[in-house]
């Protein structure tokens, strides 16, 4: 890397300094986080990343994007860089940052977690939001996967298919399950029936009644927060008809299980999962959501329910993040009455090995799967190259319009590891996010509990929100993989409910903390490869690839390590125990996606590896001049 | 002098604030009602002036009788209608927000 080196050991330096200092020396507050988190992304941004577009990719104000070269006024459009920043934003940030934080900071302990968000977040998530961006900018727009079926082999392309698929599978069971967890609160389905409701409303007065999209807002968001107030109250009247309804539900079985399968990460003696009917009827409505979102045209019900779910969830980190503030600002000096909401609750470290009841959980590779998005994400480079690149109307719009965001995401991290630190309750990592970000409400005297029921509607929407529109992208892969061999596919309702049939039976067979690592492993998998192919133009057009080479080879290798760990927790915590049947399926075809993940990621390396060396001797093209501006 | 200066930097702030919750909030409706759009768009380009692209439709004489209206669109129609497209092109893969 050259030159690059001194910033890079002084900003490891730096991150490591910075927490050991809040963790040895008592500093562990929301507010010095929140300051932490801001000096990683400034030192990040003007240090490591604006170096890397000047220097190596040296982006040029006065070369033609697509957006000006192709413009169509449909897919390439020049548009405003802040304009742009905010679409990204919205498209990359979702529930990945959210549910990977919490899982690992409770396993691992907060300063593994924070080391990972930070460090990642500047040497790998940026770079790989960013260098996507710029590999379809300087290729005509083209998407990631055309570019590595030009620069790699064909094979790529249907290999990155075939990962996408499984990777779709994973995230969306892991995702049902832990909406449908939190949806069986009685607190919360109110606010997300209301979301349904008026998600239709609002899709209904912009697209066909023409009404204004503040008015459209207004309306519909004021009903939708209105509907989570009025069931926040754990013993009001809402909570107390859903808590009555589901008792009714499980009646039906006489209070017995529907099924019963096995999670060996809990304590011992709490290994058993009871699947009851209400469990099954509010996956069933968490099913008909996503049914809705999948098959109705998207302006009719993704695309605002989404929306509105986005103004939900963007008040909600607000607010936390401002309470966040002021909680910690306030215990600093010398205040007592927000010490509990700001100190820090949670085991800074827990060890190497996580102490988990089944299994085995060491920090390397595990924890570089557990949070992924937050850090990086292979998905982001997906989008970025096909919706984002095309509207770029400037090279120098690439670094704060990509890399922006992804540090942008970063910040969204860190509140979930915030409010999952300094939450007072103890217990699972959904319910203990929501309490940490009611916490912080309450700074502004709104009620703790109404304050948590609010993060629990928002922990939900923010999850089924993504999880409709992964169903919608799961069919249309489907239709588009299998569709000519089985024509029956290409149908909208079957290949919405053949996707919605094995996410139900991942879910309830299936142990949540094992599909979300796999998914991180194969979210990461995508972005070592994407890493891999932007390593490949690097060396195709004469440039220093170490900026895209080196995170490539510590995810890739990472990845793959995680994949097999998984596989080995599957078979030596489930299958080698003699489980029910039920249980073995589950564990048995997560192996064997791990497995093809783990080959598919191979085969491509070695395509990877094989057209960096053909290109590293003979560079494709000469080198651009340095930016003219 | 300060003053002035320090007010046309909060303009600006204030501005790009507002460019970026556009961006988060309604660009993509923008986005979307464009492509509505443009599907009806293609359809009527096409059976208009569809033998530009060797889909001879429309007798001629009424081809060009509109083809004055058409003209200014037609590079960026073929641009789109002609170009390669990859699954991952969907708008659909437009929405995933994860």
């Amino acid at each position: 890397m050259g030159n690059g080196a001194t910033p890079v050991l002084l900003l490891v330096a730096g991150v490591l300094v910075l927490v050991a200092v809040m963790a040895g020396a008592g500093l562990s507050n929301t507010l010095i986080a929140i300051v932490v988190g801001g000096l990683v992304i400034w030192g990040g941004y003007k240090f490591y990343a604006t170096q890397i577009d000047r220097k190596v990719i040296q982006s040029d104000a006065n070369r033609r994007t697509p957006a000006n070269l192709y413009m169509d006024g449909v897919d390439f459009v020049p548009t405003n860089r802040n304009v742009l920043f905010g679409y990204h934003f919205k498209g990359v940030a979702a529930a990945g940052p959210v549910v990977g934080t919490i899982t690992a900071a409770l396993l691992w302990g907060w300063v593994p977690a924070l080391l990972w968000l930070a460090l990642g977040v500047i040497f790998i998530g940026w770079a790989s939001d960013y260098s996507a961006i710029v590999v379809s900018v300087r290729n005509e727009g083209n998407s990631m996967s055309a570019t590595a079926h030009r620069l790699i082999s064909p094979r790529t392309r249907q290999l990155l298919l075939l990962f996408i698929f499984f990777y779709l599978l994973l995230v969306v069971a892991a995702f049902t399950n832990i909406t449908t967890g939190v949806v069986v609160n009685p607190t919360v389905p109110l606010g997300i029936i209301a979301l349904a409701v008026m998600g239709v409303l609002a899709g209904q007065m912009l697209y066909r009644w023409r009404q204004d999209l503040i008015v459209t807002t207004g309306i519909t968001f004021g009903i939708t927060l209105l509907a989570v107030l009025l069931g926040a109250d754990a013993n009001g009247p809402v909570a107390n008809f859903f808590k009555s309804f589901n008792a009714g539900l499980d009646s039906i079985t006489g209070g017995q299980a529907v099924v019963t399968t096995l999670d060996p990460t809990r304590p011992a003696g709490q290994q058993e999962v009871r699947i009851m009917p209400h469990f099954i009827f509010w996956l069933a409505g968490v099913f008909l959501f996503s049914y809705l979102g999948s098959a109705l045209p998207i302006w009719r019900f993704a695309q605002p329910t989404t929306y509105l779910g986005f103004w939900l969830t963007a008040s909600a980190m607000i607010v936390g993040f401002l309470g966040a503030a002021i909680a910690g600002a306030l215990l600093l000096v010398g205040n007592p009455a927000f010490a509990t909401l700001a100190a820090f609750k949670l085991a800074p470290f827990t060890g190497y090995m996580a102490p988990v009841a089944a299994g085995i959980q060491p920090l390397w590779p595990m924890l570089f799967v557990t949070i992924a998005c937050g850090a990086i994400s292979g998905w982001h480079a997906l989008f970025g190259s096909v919706g984002t690149a095309r509207q770029i109307d400037n090279e120098r719009d690439m670094l704060p319009v990509g890399g922006g965001a992804m540090f942008a995401e970063f910040a969204l991290a860190l509140l979930s590891l915030l409010a999952v630190t300094a939450a007072t309750q103890q217990g699972a990592g959904a319910a203990r996010f929501a309490a940490g970000v009611g916490g912080f409400f309450s700074v502004f005297g709104i009620p703790a509990a109404y304050g948590t029921a609010i993060a629990s509607a928002v922990f939900v929407v923010i999850v089924i929100c993504t999880t409709q529109l992964i169903f919608r992208v799961m069919r249309v892969t489907v239709s588009e993989g299998i569709g000519d061999a089985m024509p029956a596919f290409r149908n909208v309702h079957v290949s919405t409910l053949f996707c919605m049939l094995l996410t139900f039976l991942l879910v309830i067979t299936g142990t949540f903390i094992y599909l979300f690592q796999l998914f991180g492993a194969s979210n990461q998998l995508m972005a070592a490869l994407s890493l891999l192919i932007v390593a490949v133009w690097l060396a195709s057009t004469g440039r220093n690839p170490a900026f895209a080479a080196i995170p490539f080879l510590f995810m890739y290798v990472t990845t793959i390590a995680a994949s097999l760990v998984t596989a080995y927790n599957l078979w030596d915590t489930i299958l080698s125990k003699n489980p029910a049947p039920i249980a073995i399926f589950g564990s048995g075809l997560m192996i064997v996606i791990a497995l093809l993940l783990v080959v598919a990621a191979l085969v491509i390396g070695l395509d990877g590896l094989r057209a960096y060396q053909r290109y590293r001797q003979r560079p494709g093209e000469a080198v651009p001049s340095p930016a003219g501006t | 002098m300060a003053a002035s200066a320090f007010a046309s930097r909060a303009r600006r702030w204030l501005k790009s604030a507002r460019e970026f919750l556009y961006g988060m909030a309604g660009h993509e409706f923008e986005r979307h009602a464009v492509e509505l759009r443009a599907e009806l768009d293609d359809l009527f380009v096409l059976i208009t002036v569809g033998d530009l692209v060797g889909v001879p439709i429309m007798p001629p004489y009424y081809s060009l009788r509109l083809m004055p209206y058409m003209l200014p669109r037609l590079d960026a129609w073929k641009r789109r209608v002609l170009r390669e497209r990859h699954l991952l092109d969907t708008p659909d893969y437009d929405l995933h927000q994860i």
